[in-house]
């Protein structure tokens, strides 16, 4: 019943990475995420992180996309070159631009800073997204108590991730989970997790052959989608960002059928 | 390799629901065996080719002379030193990384050896046609849901068991957790015990039991039948070192005598009673 597409290499490589991320955590002064929370801006869908002041260290930033490059390159030789090219172009006011239009998810600069330097476009983003997230996780632990829902089409109350994945935990409640930051809020069983529509006729489970453990619920109003994970049938259970990973099948069979991760406000692609 | 991995079964905490006989066919695609009425709750006598596990109903005077209404899930025990691979001339039926023990279909050629030798009665005989109206035979049991091992899941049973007598996990740590339980429930069952047999090299489920395991019709003391031992340990090396046909023959002579004569191969020497 092999269902994921994610081969073995891949998957461990992003356990390796997501090992690096909990010990970049541990070497952040926790006193320098700080999340100001806003009760008015977040019930207007502000995330957190837009009004959260945090200290980012640079040179442990720039440290981090070093040991990111020694496991990449470990794992693929062939990136030598392309991070021989980053490593002189990576300085510090870049590095501050990184953490920025990362954590406003400005894919267009990465592209195009990859496009002026002669990288390959994926590999800018990605650095810039795995060395930001032990920020986003240390700012989602804080934020936490106050996070019990998210606001209709407004995605993760901390780092403004589009709704993705949700888990079935105890009774079987329904936990949305942020692939990215971790935070996690309770939702309703039978709910569209981007529009919140509840009505029962709208909101449908797809069950996928030889999917065990995990059903696509789609919303016909507003066209998005959220995996739903029974994560209490696996033996340990794993981290999101790795669930999230070995569940991407699930998103291309949710995507080819026309819903998309976030939904549309107006109902439609 | 894979960690290895115990199936956790507190009858105390049974109720008889049978739900993990209907996730057992569920998952597995097995197809229904109507039954007659039995004179008890239970639905079935025992496992067979399409039935991988059974709840098992035991009316039981206790030590008080009360009455007790004993439920256990019933199914492959997966032992560590397991009969059935040794006396598999066809290496059909082998252990995975997970400590469980498998039935490869395509190699299997319904020989029955393992159905013969296994000391717990946990392994059955299917008959099929071929598309030429050739009957041939495969051998079936629990596999505990190997495939979904594989893919990081508990099994099916365990997953769907509502009052939490059956967990997954670790060996060490399900044993520990056996061995707390017992502690727990003494004062209420004074022959509480683990069912972890020595016999067969520990097994990888085990039970929490209330009653001594005869009183479930388990064996006590279940042992690897010493033919079994004999086959895979060294008749077959000895065949492949191609040694005289004479002798051969002759040893493979009183194996096979020995494998299929179950009632005398030691099996159940030391075995309970059946309350069946």
């Amino acid at each position: 019943m092999k269902t994921t597409v994610v081969s073995r290499e891949y998957k461990e490589l992003q356990s390796k990475i997501i090992k690096l991320q909990e010990s970049w955590k541990n070497s952040v002064h926790a006193d320098g995420v700080n999340p100001n929370l806003d009760k008015a801006a977040m019930a207007a869908g502000v995330p957190v992180v837009a009004l959260a002041d945090i200290h980012f260290e640079i040179p442990l930033f720039l440290q981090w996309i070093k040991e990111l490059e020694e496991l990449l390159v470990n794992q693929n030789p062939a990136l030598s070159a392309s991070f021989e090219i980053l490593n002189d172009k990576l300085t510090e006011t870049v590095a501050h631009q990184w953490i920025e239009e990362a954590l406003s998810f400005n894919q267009s600069y990465f592209n195009e800073f990859a496009r002026e330097t002669g990288l390959e476009e994926w590999l800018p983003y990605f650095l810039a997204e795995s060395a930001v997230r032990p920020y986003l996780q240390i700012l989602a632990e804080k934020a936490q108590p106050e996070i019990h829902k998210a606001e209709p089409r407004c995605g993760c109350q901390v780092c403004g991730e589009p709704v993705r994945i949700a888990q079935l935990e105890g009774e079987g409640q329904k936990v949305v989970y942020c692939p990215r930051c971790t935070v996690h809020w309770r939702d309703k069983r039978v709910a569209c997790s981007h529009c919140g529509n509840n009505d029962h006729k709208t909101v449908e489970n797809m069950n996928v052959e030889g999917e065990a453990a995990a059903q696509i619920q789609v919303c016909e109003k507003c066209h998005g989608y959220t995996k739903v994970i029974d994560t209490r049938q696996y033996i340990t259970k794993p981290t999101v960002a790795i669930l999230d990973l070995t569940t991407i099948h699930l998103d291309f069979i949710a995507q080819e059928r026309g819903y998309t991760s976030g939904g549309s406000p107006k109902g439609k692609n | 390799m894979a960690a290895e991995y115990v199936k956790y079964v507190d009858v105390t905490k049974c109720d008889g629901c049978r739900a993990c006989m209907v996730a057992c066919k569920n998952w597995n695609d097995l197809p229904a065996e109507p039954q007659d009425f039995l004179g008890t709750m239970q639905s079935h006598a025992n496992v067979s080719a399409d039935t991988w596990n059974v709840l098992t109903f035991v009316e039981h005077e206790n030590s008080k002379g009360g009455l007790d209404y004993l439920f256990r899930h019933s199914s492959c025990y997966h032992c560590s030193d397991a009969a059935c691979e040794k006396v598999c001339p066809e290496n059909a039926i082998s252990y995975t990384e997970f400590g469980t023990v498998v039935i490869d279909q395509d190699t299997c050629v319904g020989c029955g050896y393992c159905v013969q030798n296994c000391p717990f009665d946990v392994i059955s005989l299917k008959e099929y046609k071929d598309k030429n109206g050739k009957e041939y035979r495969k051998a079936h049991k629990c596999t505990m849901c190997t495939d979904r091992l594989e893919e990081g899941l508990q099994p099916a049973c365990v997953t769907t068991c509502h009052t939490g007598a059956m967990e997954f996990g670790g060996k060490d740590a399900m044993i520990e957790k056996a061995e707390e339980r017992v502690k727990e429930i003494k004062d209420r069952y004074p022959n509480a015990m683990v069912y972890n047999p020595e016999g067969v090299g520990g097994t990888h489920t085990i039970y929490v039991l209330a009653e001594r395991p005869s009183v479930y019709g388990m064996p006590e003391n279940p042992k690897v039948p010493t033919s079994a031992v004999l086959w895979k340990d060294y008749a077959q090396p000895i065949g492949k070192m191609m040694i005289g046909a004479t002798t051969m023959a002759v040893v493979g002579a009183f194996i096979s005598n020995k494998l299929f004569n179950k009632e005398g191969n030691g099996t159940h020497e030391d075995g309970g009673e059946s309350d069946e």
